[in-house]
């Protein structure tokens, strides 16, 4: 039987709505977006926007599949194998999205379109580069109005950016808290006073932040505007955040792992020549690195064309290999102890974390003693974990108490650590795991395993 | 009749603000348009002597 479901974050725009037959993903367009479509085309804005890669192409038909009276046409948008969202973004990440918008509009109002909204959850990445997938975002552009996304603009992108540029939070926090965009209000308290001294941020935040929260609310719809001010807005929004610093002050806790590891030169090349043994002797599709760092190994696997989502928690770490645009790297800043939750209405607009990477291959380097020792996870519960997101195989590798590495972690600890050594790590991933190879790395006291899924 | 989707809040002061920023960033242009003719004049007259 047919399995048709309307996608269960699709249900705010009268324009239409998403819906996945038998695992396929299609776009219903309404008959009230009609005209809007028709322009989208006859304009050849569509065609503009598709062919440098800016908005997600799609086959149109005129079959109603799911037998929706309000349906105009039906469009079957090119696939995405990988999902991500803002609050798992590097600050690279959510720039380039922000700059992808503002260069969507800009060529939209060329062409009598305007987008009506601006949120980051309209964008994903594909071959590492961000592409909006919402094509019923764009309206009929009324030249006396200003832009009505202007402020959800600035809420979800320009915002997070400037307090990250201040802050060096992060923006992937920011987006996690406040899933809709963060206030002015709020922004305007959170950034330092020197903030006022840059234009952008005394006029988009502070300006912004006087204006919206007066007292007696004025009938704007009676305000003129014109194109010329809506390009020199937005040419403005362009440079502001163009110019926007965000690169990391100091070097991160992790930025120069494999560079200064104490752990040496031999260690990483014989961990490397291992990696690759073990990855000639299996076959995989997609795969995800769990502690990337700086995608050392990420990249490796990104040579066999897999699939591969980077993952880490250090923004400035997965800043540095986003910027490289790696078309089969997708960099997502992730705490593997709190990984990313089902968020939205009924919690299931967005789906986990979790549910969305599950990968052929799972590779976790220099990751079980940070895991195991820092968040106090015991082996079980991350062979478990593990035993989640991989569908094939596993490369750990096993790092003992006696690294130094292992060492500072525990170093102030006032209670021993109980179940750490190489039996109970073996007994605990056995319940998921059988042993492919296992061998020590040398140059170091740590063992690298390729482990392949039990079979229930 | 033209209907209007509202579909998202522009936002109370949204509008007012975009007014507002469009004729400062206006206002800088024309200051910057005003004082780069200045600059000319005196580094053209330099140039002369």
């Amino acid at each position: 039987m047919t399995d048709i479901s309307t996608h269960p974050a699709s249900f705010r725009d009268p324009a239409g709505f998403v819906f996945a037959v038998d695992g396929v993903i299609y776009r219903q367009v309404n008959l009230a977006y009609a005209k809007q479509y028709e322009h989208l085309t006859s304009s050849g804005l569509y065609a503009k926007l598709t062919g440098e890669g800016l908005l997600i192409p799609h086959t149109e038909s005129n079959d109603n599949l799911v037998l929706s009276p309000d349906h105009y046409k039906t469009l079957l948008p090119e696939q995405l194998s990988r999902l991500s969202y803002p609050a798992e973004w590097c600050p690279e990440q959510l720039k380039d999205a922000a700059l992808l918008t503002l260069m969507i509009q800009r060529l939209a109002m060329a062409n009598g379109m305007s987008l009506k909204d601006a949120t980051p959850f309209n964008i994903q990445f594909v071959n590492g580069q961000p592409i909006l997938i919402d094509t019923l975002s764009l309206e009929l552009y009324d030249h006396t109005k200003p832009w009505i996304a202007y402020r959800q603009f600035c809420e979800c992108f320009l915002f997070p950016l400037y307090i990250h540029r201040y802050a060096q939070t992060g923006t992937a926090k920011i987006a996690a808290a406040w899933p809709g965009g963060i206030p002015a209000v709020v922004t305007a308290r959170l950034l330092p006073w020197k903030s006022r001294l840059n234009a952008g941020a005394w006029l988009h935040v502070f300006l912004q932040n006087r204006v919206t929260s007066r007292k007696s609310p004025i009938d704007e719809q009676h305000l003129k505007f014109s194109k010329a001010k809506l390009d020199n807005l937005i040419d403005h929004l362009g440079s502001t955040i163009s110019r926007l610093s965000i690169k990391a002050n100091a070097s991160s806790a992790w930025s120069n792992y494999y560079d200064e590891t104490i752990l040496g030169k031999e260690y990483l090349t014989a961990k490397q020549q291992l990696f690759r043994q073990y990855l000639d002797g299996i076959r995989f599709a997609d795969a995800l690195d769990l502690g990337c760092n700086d995608g050392y190994f990420s990249k490796i696997l990104a040579g066999t064309d897999a699939s591969v989502i980077a993952v880490d928690s250090d923004w400035p770490c997965l800043d540095r290999l986003y910027r490289e645009h790696i078309p089969n790297i997708l960099p997502l800043c992730v705490d593997l102890a709190n990984p990313t939750p089902a968020t939205g209405f009924r919690n299931a607009e967005r789906a986990s974390f979790t549910d969305r990477a599950a990968s052929d291959l799972v590779v976790a380097l220099a990751l079980i003693h940070h895991l195991a020792l820092v968040n106090n996870i015991p082996f079980g519960l991350i062979a478990d974990y593990f035993g989640q997101l991989a569908k094939k195989y596993l490369i750990v590798e096993y790092v003992p108490l006696s690294d130094p590495k292992a060492n500072d972690l525990i170093a102030r600890r006032q209670s021993p650590v109980a179940d750490y050594d190489p039996q109970h790590f073996e007994l605990a991933f056995s319940r998921n795991f059988e042993i492919e190879n296992k061998a020590p790395i040398a140059g170091s006291e740590r063992v690298l395993y390729l482990l392949k899924k039990r079979t229930t | 009749m033209h209907v209007l989707f509202l579909y998202i809040d522009p936002g109370s002061g949204s509008y007012l603000v975009q007014v507002i920023i469009a004729a400062v960033l206006g206002g800088a242009f024309w200051i910057k348009r005003f004082w780069r003719k200045i600059k000319s004049f005196f580094t053209r007259g330099k140039k002369e002597t």
